[in-house]
């Protein structure tokens, strides 16, 4: 289990390492949140 | 019982991974200058200021969205705008549902302090929101916004409050 939090973490820094340098990440993130609140919004 | 708290922590872990991204890449829209699809931007820091009169805004017609900066909070979003009978407009939908409040707050806030800045093509305005509750215009209105895009808005909808309008009216301070 130890080495799972261990994976996870790492996986989040990637995510926000991905989102903030990586051109391209932050608007395949945002478009997707986009359309399940769209979704969950009507 | 120690599986199902191991299920829930793992649950839980991996719920970390798209939530982390979703708000990493609000918050680093906020320092953007301008929103760029549902996060809000910071303020609208780019193209010149329009100053003298107002222009004929019918080019707003044929243009899909434009950027909105409130003054108080100094936010800015990406919305829907379109011309009627001279005037321009903007307005929210999913106003009517919970999570459309909580998702739209731009609405409740320009009720509250109107000035408003809007980029369109790269230039900046000055507008002053001013909320359309109800009236006939609304019926010239929601037509010109069911004209452009794929929006079931009508007169109801605005009269009911599930779609709250706003005249992006000039601002004189």
């Amino acid at each position: 289990m130890k080495q799972f939090y261990w994976v996870i973490a790492a996986i989040l820094v990637i995510t926000v390492l991905a989102v903030l340098l990586v051109p391209g990440v932050d608007d395949f993130v945002e478009a997707t949140f986009q359309r399940y609140l769209g979704r969950a919004a009507r | 019982m120690k599986t199902v708290v191991k299920i829930l922590l793992v649950a839980v872990c991996l719920l970390l991974i798209p939530v982390t991204a979703v708000s990493t890449a609000a918050i680093k829209q906020r320092f953007a200058d301008g929103p760029n699809l549902v996060f809000s931007g910071g303020r609208l820091v780019a193209g010149e200021m329009h100053t003298g009169a107002d222009p004929d805004w019918s080019f707003v017609n044929t243009i899909p969205t434009i950027e909105m900066q409130l003054l108080d909070p100094s936010t800015s979003r990406r919305i829907w705008t379109v011309e009627h009978a001279g005037k321009l407009y903007v307005w929210s939908g999913y106003m009517g549902s919970t999570v459309g409040r909580l998702w739209k707050r731009w609405p409740v806030q320009a009720q509250r302090d109107g000035r408003a800045v809007f980029r369109i093509n790269g230039t900046r305005y000055e507008r002053n929101l001013i909320r359309i509750q109800g009236g006939d215009e609304l019926v010239g209105i929601t037509a010109a916004i069911t004209n452009k895009y794929p929006s079931q808005t009508n007169r109801a909808s605005v009269e009911q409050g599930d779609v709250w309008l706003f005249e992006a009216a000039p601002r004189n301070n």
